[in-house]
């Protein structure tokens, strides 16, 4: 509290008041001052309205990786949740977890399978499938999303196909970065299996 | 800021009452702050996209396909000589590559591939259906390159398998 002189404190409702023409101001001005907050409104309304446009339900489904350089695509639709099989220049992760090693895969290139990958995503399947055992509205789609450096090669991802056909992942979808004129959703007869 | 004046009235004495009212911006703020905040929070930024394929073989289920499709197949081959795309009517069109880049990946010749698919599809209409073979060495770059065009050119039941 500041140190004031006695005398006469009035209410400041009564020191503006205009009945009594400014007599309690006794030659003080006010040093209040009304902060203009009216540009920051506008400008947080617009900051929103922009974030609410960028906003997405389903979340971040394949988080960008260092290590993985995503090829460009123009006519791509919107990801979808699906267990996730990233592949960069030396491992085979998913969901996360690593699986198998580039090395090892090159090495023993008469296999087409991946066992380890196969084990992963049948535990996948059988989680989706407990989720969904009281739901019979949900039917398997066997979706996976590939997530590969584009410089991985076409027999590393040909292996990867394959154990994910293995474990009831038949529809496959490649990730990349969107370079059109935004995402289009899934419409019929723009999927594969509609034809 | 939006205030209204009062109608000129006849009495003198009378004191206008004003029409300006003061609204309080702080729940607004409180609010627009807390939104901004949750947005900034689940933000997606990068903007990744999904190249939808069937992938042929591997006990996979045999996609659906009308008379016309299964009437007419077309193939696409990939691999270090360029593209190869044939159709079972007996086309068969060959697109050398470009040769190969300073980090010796295969330079495919995409633009052209763009125009005979273009050209394919014009023929066919109906056509939707293409299956893309590459090779080994084949980059995924490449492969999810060559699958954009398909989807471009119409051709959106994109099944891909190894040579």
């Amino acid at each position: 509290m500041p140190i004031v002189q006695p005398g006469k404190r009035p209410a400041p409702r009564f020191l503006r008041s205009k009945v009594f023409g400014g007599k309690m101001m006794k030659g003080r001005r006010g040093v209040n001052a009304d902060l203009n907050v009216v540009p920051m409104v506008d400008m947080m309304t617009m900051l929103v309205i922009f974030l609410l446009q960028q906003f997405s339900a389903t979340g971040e489904i394949i988080f960008m990786q260092k290590d993985i350089k995503l090829p460009e695509a123009r006519h791509g639709q919107m990801i979808e949740v699906a267990p996730v099989v990233a592949i960069n220049a030396t491992e085979i992760a998913v969901t996360g977890q690593k699986v198998a090693e580039i090395s090892d895969l090159e090495s023993d290139a008469g296999y087409l399978n991946i066992p380890a990958l196969e084990e992963r995503l049948r535990d996948e399947k059988k989680r989706w499938e407990f989720i969904h055992q009281r739901d019979p509205s949900q039917k398997w789609d066997g979706l996976v999303n590939i997530q590969a450096d584009r410089k991985v090669p076409f027999r590393i991802v040909k292996r990867v196909m394959y154990s994910c056909g293995v474990a009831g992942y038949f529809t496959i979808n490649f990730a990349a970065l969107d370079s059109g004129a935004g995402l289009a959703a899934a419409v019929p007869g723009a999927s594969p299996e509609s034809g | 800021m939006g205030g209204g004046s009062m109608p000129e009235e006849g009495g003198r004495g009378k004191r206008k009452k004003s029409l300006d009212a003061v609204i309080n911006v702080i729940p607004a703020i409180d609010l627009l702050s807390c939104c901004i905040t949750f947005l900034l929070y689940t933000a997606v930024w990068t903007q990744i996209a999904r190249l939808q394929v069937q992938q042929l073989g591997a006990g996979a289920p045999e996609p659906e396909t009308t008379e016309q499709q299964k009437a007419l197949m077309v193939t696409l081959s990939m691999g270090e000589r360029g593209f190869g795309l044939s159709t079972s009517s007996g086309t068969s069109i060959e697109i050398p590559a470009l040769g190969r880049g300073g980090d010796g990946a295969i330079q495919f010749d995409l633009r052209a591939l763009d125009e005979k698919l273009k050209l394919l599809k014009n023929d066919h209409p109906d056509q939707a259906a293409i299956t893309v073979s590459a090779e080994d060495t084949v980059s995924y770059g490449d492969l999810v390159q060559v699958i954009d065009s398909c989807l471009a050119a119409g051709l959106v039941a994109v099944s891909v398998t190894g040579v």
